[in-house]
């Protein structure tokens, strides 16, 4: 993608503005140029484990970057990007759970040798140090169009931990790549996956890989292209074959790159999701620049008019000031697209919040179902506790991508608001992912400890000594000289193994309980860091729309006060005056219309430019 | 251990005999208690289950030696299917209801072809394949559907082959004694599905019937020729993987596709082999780097090699998609090189292939883990179901705790929870002391000589003096008071161990000791 052209105009345009001394709308123009400068179109590339992702990406990207192994290999997602030397850093977040918005985060830079040991299970098992990703800068032409790849550590299982927070990153991405291999068709799991990347992200697509190994693979491109459209799941299937491409690569042999089937993939990259992205900068940088230089256009045509014509004048002012007096409304808290908001977000809330709780109540009653139906806790705790942060988790990211949804729907419903712009452009929108799972104290596992031998015996003694006792003291009636007789010592046996059955029975209820106590206690903790970082999140959310749409009210308000006082001040001006100011407006619109043409032109021409065609050929590594 | 053994066998008899007689007016109970009674004389029943695709029918063709179970490229069993031994083929249809019909026995390219005769798969309970087969003889082998498979009732089938089927009572037996879990790697569902296997009930004995498959191994690494050496080590890994440890007694790297074609390997796909071993290697790399490269090679017939000269007919593309179907990649590749390291001959081959695809290790496994233990898993099993029947009936009485003493009197059954035990949590006792109970309790094999971990051929007095000196050994462990209560209770059930050990030796003198 070349975003060289959208930023030419975008300076033209910004060196003509220059001369209106409106530092609002030379504001604007500045935030759409560092937004095309920093844009990143990111693809996630995700599926089970052992199926070929960091592979992929190495073919993608035409060089080691992901270190691959035999086992289970990545543990630190790791984000690939262009860069002009090679660089490799490790990032962490300093406080999770804190505020998404002021977020700090540590960054390590270290050699490209040394990534192996830190993003893979081998040297860093279950991501024990922490990092929540690595980055990679490697000089390749692939991703100088801004295309940002992320190599995810397997999910192993949709419910698990990892699978959640792959969920999580996915209203952030601009596309998907979900990779499976060849050997098998879609599994019930990778489908559940497929579906709910498809309702939050843009492009999803499917890559089958290890085409190498498997003679059956154009069967089981059929078989799952026909789950794909039972599932009702819209996404191209790409065939491909990691191990070709490396030997392309390696030997620079494009017929077998053809056979790797790479270059379809890549082609879909670009012209697909970097094209899909191109076309939106472009849309966003003529949006801009059009509506920039429509106010200061109008501006100099009511003055133009005015001058030509100081009669009509009064007619003009009126006219102004009933569309400033409409701009003002508009900036006041009392306007209706606030009120839209307002109310959206406090909905919002509401619903979030209680479909939350709605499933992690559910969540909740399973497991106290599950306790008092499977006896002992404390035997089961371990898989028991994984099974309920699993679940906690699956909820969380579900709630979470529900939340992305809705928030997507109403900053359209405020845009609407603002009739004139009718492909209103929405500012981006938050969606960190939560990292409230990471901040709640694991749960408390049931005391285990009061069940030891010792404790047992006096159990068992307290009962046979009473049952001696009762015992005894009949025995003493009945004769027996002594309080220790064979009577007493029998029923202190009877008594003794009895006291100690029903003390383990009342341990075992009162473990179950602790048990009930620990999950509640757990899924509270959960519920409150979710709902308070959803709640952060849909404010700050808030926020964002409320700057962005005020500032628009602001400029437009703004841009008829100055028609109004340049209608003013023509209506007082001299006939040399005049003919001098008309034709310094006649060459400030013709100026105007210059960048307006260039910033048209952006957008009629096919979106992928031609020159990224050839690029297709093999790079060696 | 036989002797003991043997008693708990008929002490498993006798209570399935006072059952089935305290159910006499409910024909149903006691037709399927005489079931169970039947059933401790059967072959053991082992069960191979896994996810979609795992490669289950395909190793099980490979214990057989013979192509009985269908395999496909996508997804094949979707019926729970017997095969056992018998005189002459049969397969016999079990619906849901009605009576069980026979279906054709047909062959196509020596694989046996199941066509269920228009019956849905829904309606069909299960089919038994009978087969005559040296190595059905002691077990008798159960394919089934794969769990996660996109269509969730085949699934089901299987978790409710398995009593696993949520809306099953959970105490409800299985039909198998014993299962082969195969895996790609170990995912969250085959955990979740290893678990629930792990049976609850009386004889809580977790992990104790279940071996752990790497199916697929050659796979790895894109099917290197070193792909089974990587295997292995992955295989070693989940091994001592404590999680792992706790759901299954083993974990072994097995290469299905080379087992089953090693063990069917034909003459005619030798020779085709041998062809193309006899390209130069350069050419033969490039064609074996895909599967379209392989099949596309020399489409036209005739090698285009001069060196070979007119001679060497090239290897058409019919004979290489087979070849591809019955080898995989990998095995083309390893086949190739065995030959041309000098594999001369289609036993030679099928030797080798044989040895690198593993089957041998998970056979000794198989033999150590539920042959040798075939009566204990047997009675164990019967228990189990008569236990269920009488606490469902009511009718429990008297026999309800004659099981129970049953259960709690036989170390053999001791032993089992023991191990089980010691796989699934953490016990004070030092790693070498750890191996030594394991092996002492009987987890390498019950004989006498693999408890001892001692050679097969040890003589008696050696065999004594290992067995008194572990005696020695375990009863200083037991009065150690740095120990808690878990391992003293570890302790003594392999004292336990170890006498019966020197029993054995004893009963055996002066006869040659062992089993």
């Amino acid at each position: 993608m070349n975003r060289n052209e959208p930023l030419a105009v975008v300076d033209a345009a910004l060196a003509v503005v220059a001369r209106y001394e409106r530092p609002d709308l030379d504001e604007r123009l500045r935030q759409a140029r560092a937004r095309l400068v920093d844009d990143r179109v990111r693809v996630l590339v995700v599926g089970e484990f052992k199926q070929g992702k960091s592979l992929l990406v190495n073919g993608l990207v035409g060089a080691p970057v992901c270190p691959t192994f035999d086992d289970v290999a990545t543990a630190v997602p790791t984000r690939v990007r262009h860069a002009e030397t090679v660089s490799v850093a490790l990032v962490r977040d300093l406080d999770p759970g804190g505020d998404p918005a002021a977020r700090r985060t540590e960054r390590i830079e270290i050699a490209a040798a040394e990534l192996a040991e830190h993003v893979c299970e081998q040297g860093n098992p279950g991501n024990r140090e922490g990092w929540s990703h690595a980055e990679v800068g490697v000089p390749r032409p692939v991703l100088a169009g801004g295309l940002e790849l992320v190599d995810t550590p397997g999910v192993g299982g949709l419910q698990s931990v990892h699978g959640a927070a792959t969920l999580a990153a996915l209203p952030g991405a601009d596309a998907v790549l979900l990779v499976s291999d060849a050997a098998q068709e879609y599994t019930a799991p990778e489908l559940d996956f497929l579906q709910r990347a498809a309702s939050v992200c843009p492009n999803v697509a499917c890559v089958l890989t290890k085409i190498d190994l498997y003679p059956e693979w154009r069967r089981i491109v059929e078989l799952d292209r026909g789950h794909l459209a039972t599932a009702g799941i819209r996404g191209e299937v790409f065939p491909v074959s990691s191990a070709l491409r490396w030997q392309a690569v390696l030997d620079g042999d494009a017929e077998l790159n053809t056979e790797s089937g790479f270059p379809e993939l890549l082609s879909y990259l670009r012209r697909r999701v970097l094209g899909q992205s191109d076309r939106l900068a472009r849309r966003g940088v003529v949006h801009d620049v059009l509506a920039v230089t429509d106010q200061l256009g109008g501006k100099l045509r009511t003055e133009q008019a005015a001058q030509q014509n100081p009669q009509e004048a009064q007619q003009l002012l009126a006219a102004l000031t009933a569309a400033q007096e409409r701009a003002v409304a508009l900036r006041e808290r009392s306007a209706r697209w606030q009120q839209t908001l307002n109310d959206g977000v406090a909905d919002l809330n509401a619903d979030i919040d209680y479909d939350l709780r709605d499933r992690m109540r559910e969540i909740s009653r399973m497991a106290e179902e599950e306790l008092l139906g499977g006896g002992d806790p404390a035997k089961v705790w371990d898989q028991f506790a994984a099974w309920v942060q699993q679940e906690v988790a699956g909820a969380a990211s579900a709630n979470f991508i529900w939340a992305t949804q809705r928030v997507r729907w109403l900053a359209q419903q405020v845009a609407e608001h603002f009739a004139g712009d009718r492909d209103q452009l929405l500012p981006a929108l938050r969606n960190d992912p939560s990292d409230a799972l990471r901040s709640v104290r694991a749960m408390a596992a049931p005391d285990d400890s009061s069940s030891g031998l010792a404790n047992k015996a006096l159990t068992g003694l307290r009962g046979g000594y009473m049952g001696m006792l009762m015992f005894g003291m009949i025995g003493t009636f009945v004769g027996f000289a002594s309080l220790i007789n064979p009577l007493g010592i029998g029923a202190a046996v009877v008594m003794g193994g009895k006291t100690i059955g029903d003390e383990r029975k009342r341990l075992v209820s009162k473990r179950q309980n602790e048990a009930k106590v620990a999950v509640r206690r757990y899924v509270d903790d959960v519920t409150f860091q979710v709902a308070k970082d959803s709640r952060d999140r849909l404010r700050a959310v808030q926020r964002d729309l409320r700057d962005h749409f005020t500032a628009q009210a602001e400029q437009m308000k703004r841009s008829l006060q100055e028609s109004q006082q340049a209608a003013e001040r023509a209506v007082k001006a001299s006939r040399s005056e005049r003919e001098a100011r008309l034709a310094e407006i006649t060459t400030a619109l013709q100026q105007l219309e210059v960048v307006r043409r260039q910033a048209r032109a952006l957008l009629p021409q096919p979106a992928a430019p031609a020159a990224a065609g050839p690029q297709q050929v093999v790079r060696a590594g | 251990m036989t002797a003991t053994t043997g008693q708990l066998s008929a002490a498993a008899r006798r209570v399935l005999s006072l059952a089935i007689d305290a159910h006499r007016d409910q024909p149903a109970t006691a037709g399927w208690l005489h079931g169970q009674l039947l059933r401790l004389d059967e072959p053991l029943r082992v069960a191979i289950a896994g996810k979609v695709k795992a490669g289950k029918s395909t190793l099980l063709n490979a214990l057989v030696g013979e192509q009985v179970a269908p395999t496909d490229a996508g997804e094949c069993t979707r019926v729970v299917t017997w095969y056992a031994d018998g005189h002459t083929p049969r397969i016999t249809l079990h619906p849901t209801e009605g009576e069980p019909s026979p279906l054709p026995v047909r062959r196509r390219d020596g694989a046996l072809v199941i066509d269920l005769a228009g019956t849905p798969a829904e309606r069909v309970d299960r089919l038994m394949v009978h087969w005559p087969s040296q190595n059905l003889r002691a077990t008798t082998l159960i394919d089934t559907p794969g769990i996660a498979s996109v269509t969730a009732e085949n699934s089901r089938r299987t978790l409710r082959f398995f009593g696993a089927a949520p809306d099953l009572d959970e105490d409800t037996p299985t039909e198998a004694d014993a299962v082969v879990y195969l895996m790609r790697h170990l995912h969250a569902a085959d955990a979740e599905f290893l678990s629930s296997f792990a049976d609850r009930g009386v004889a809580r004995a977790t992990a104790i019937n279940t071996i752990a498959v790497l199916s697929r191994a050659d796979e790895i690494g894109g099917g290197r020729v070193d792909a089974m050496f990587a295997a292995r080590g992955i295989a070693q890994r989940y091994r001592v993987d404590p999680a792992v440890r706790g759901l299954c007694q083993n974990v072994v790297a097995v290469a299905g596709l080379i087992a089953e074609t090693g063990r069917t390997l034909r003459q005619q796909e030798f020779a085709a082999l041998a062809t193309l071993a006899s390209a130069p290697r350069a050419e033969l790399e490039a064609e074996l780097r895909s599967v379209d490269r392989f099949l596309a090679a020399h489409a036209g017939g005739a090698r285009r090699d001069p060196a070979a000269g007119d001679a060497a007919p090239g290897v058409d593309t019919a004979t290489r998609r087979r070849l591809l179907a019955r080898f995989g990649i990998f095995g083309i590749r390893l086949s190739t090189s065995l030959i041309r390291q000098g594999a001369g001959s289609p036993a030679a081959l099928s030797a080798e292939l044989v040895a690198r695809s593993g089957l041998g290790e998970l056979q000794r496994v198989l033999h150590t883990q539920f042959g040798q233990r075939r009566d204990l898993l047997k009675a164990r099993s019967a228990l189990l179901a008569a236990d269920s029947v009488l606490r469902t009936s009511g009718r429990a009485g008297a026999l309800l705790g004659e099981i129970e003493r049953v259960l709690a009197g036989a170390h053999e059954l001791a032993e089992l929870r023991m191990l089980a035990a010691l796989r699934a949590g953490p016990v004070g006792l030092p790693r070498e002391a750890l191996a030594e109970a394991e092996r002492l309790l009987g987890d390498a094999g019950a004989a006498a000589t693999d408890r001892l971990g001692l050679p097969a051929d040890a003589a008696a007095p050696e065999l004594r003096d290992a067995a008194f000196a572990a005696h020695g050994r375990w009863q200083q462990h037991a009065t150690n008071p740095l120990f808690g209560r878990a391992t003293a209770e570890v302790c003594r059930v392999v004292i336990r161990s170890c006498e019966g050990i020197l029993d054995d030796l004893h009963r055996a003198e002066p006869a040659r000791p062992g089993r």
